[in-house]
């Protein structure tokens, strides 16, 4: 993992935890993120080879705040409480766009966008049903954000011990 | 590619940016509000059961005569009503408490039946009297069902006061404060029946 994936990474982390108190929240935000980095993406293939460099990034910031700004305009009419729960994290997601921008992301092949697109929904979703199974079990604490850090962790922890080779062997 | 047109390119898609974003807010603001409206006044109302009223009450706001009360003091009153009958008397009462204020929201059925107590602004000692703003709300969940009838006017104090009601441990005078205020209202509430809500369907 090179540095600027990890920045990459460690920027889904804050809707990974923030917005998956319930799957729902958990799949608005996906979708949002899909549609904003998708205008984004061909808004920046267009715009790429007709900039110096230097201009790149400028012009990528402003894209990215309009359509983020659009869209969580569009979030409030659609569904103001929904809004109220992810609003910061939606803001986010202009961030996100200018630093997939700068690792290269939209250079990649499309299998390999796609796969990270998907990965970061299932993972969203998947997280938000376990948080919202778990809470409404009676363990109100997988509902807050601790406890979102925590289950995240268990995940990891897991995810490791599976898919490492066994150390006695 | 050259450094003019691209400075060019980054202003226009400065000006395009701005103006969207400002179109956009602009013609979804009115909406915008209207929905928060809403959901402030549902957020204000979820003390009454949903299915009991059918308008705004907030919209319906009622006239007050004599609003200050032996203990406390009645600062507005809003009417609900379903299928055009009044079903709800909503009194927001200010008393005094422990470390200040307390304003809490009265709902009385048309019946005179206490249906529900919110507490919308305090500054009670935090961990104790400040309890009383928890929601939902064990201790104020006890006064729903009651009249000014029932208990009698000497059981509408604390357990410590010969009444019949339990207190926020730990806050005597923020309890005693919120009892007297919901016995101020339904008393109230009984003597002007006839001007809140016309002839009661059960007289």
């Amino acid at each position: 993992m090179n540095k600027s994936s990890t920045l990459q990474n460690s920027l889904m982390l804050a809707p990974l935890i923030g917005a998956t108190d319930s799957w729902m929240t958990a799949l608005g935000l996906w979708l949002m993120f899909i549609v904003v980095i998708s205008a984004y993406g061909v808004g920046m293939t267009t715009l790429r080879p007709r900039l110096v460099p230097s201009a790149r990034l400028f012009a990528g910031i402003l894209l990215a705040a309009t359509l983020t700004s659009c869209a969580e305009i569009a979030a409030q009419l659609w569904s103001l409480k929904w809004h109220q729960q992810v609003g910061i994290y939606a803001g986010l997601i202009a961030l996100q766009c200018v630093v997939l921008d700068h690792t290269g992301f939209f250079q990649s092949a499309l299998r390999d966008r796609l796969r990270l697109c998907g990965l970061f929904g299932a993972l969203m979703v998947g997280l938000g049903l376990l948080r919202e199974l778990i809470g409404n079990g009676g363990l109100h604490l997988a509902t807050l954000v601790p406890g979102g850090f925590i289950l995240l962790g268990l995940l990891i922890a897991a995810w490791q011990a599976w898919s490492r080779p066994n150390p006695s062997h | 590619m050259s450094r003019a047109s691209s400075v060019v390119i980054v202003v226009l898609l400065a000006g395009l940016g701005i103006g969207a974003t400002y179109l956009v807010q602009q013609s979804s603001a009115p909406r915008i509000a209207s929905e928060q409206r809403l959901l402030d006044s549902r957020n204000l109302l979820d003390l009454l059961p949903a299915d009991s009223y059918d308008n705004q009450p907030l919209e319906q706001p009622l006239r007050l005569d004599d609003a200050v009360l032996t203990n406390s003091t009645l600062q507005s009153a809003y009417l609900a009503t379903k299928a055009g009958q009044p079903s709800v008397v909503l009194l927001r009462s200010q008393v005094l408490g422990y470390a200040g204020s307390i304003d809490v929201l009265i709902a009385i059925g048309a019946n005179g039946t206490l249906v529900g107590v919110k507490t919308l602004r305090q500054s009670e000692t935090p961990g104790l009297g400040a309890r009383i703003a928890d929601w939902p709300n064990a201790w104020l969940n006890a006064f729903a069902g009651k009249s000014r009838s029932e208990p009698a006017d000497n059981g509408w104090a604390l357990k410590k006061d010969q009444g019949q009601f339990d207190q926020i441990a730990g806050a005597t005078i923020t309890s005693r404060a919120v009892i007297n205020a919901i016995h101020d209202a339904l008393r109230y509430f009984d003597e002007h029946r006839q001007q809140l809500v016309g002839n009661s369907p059960h007289e």
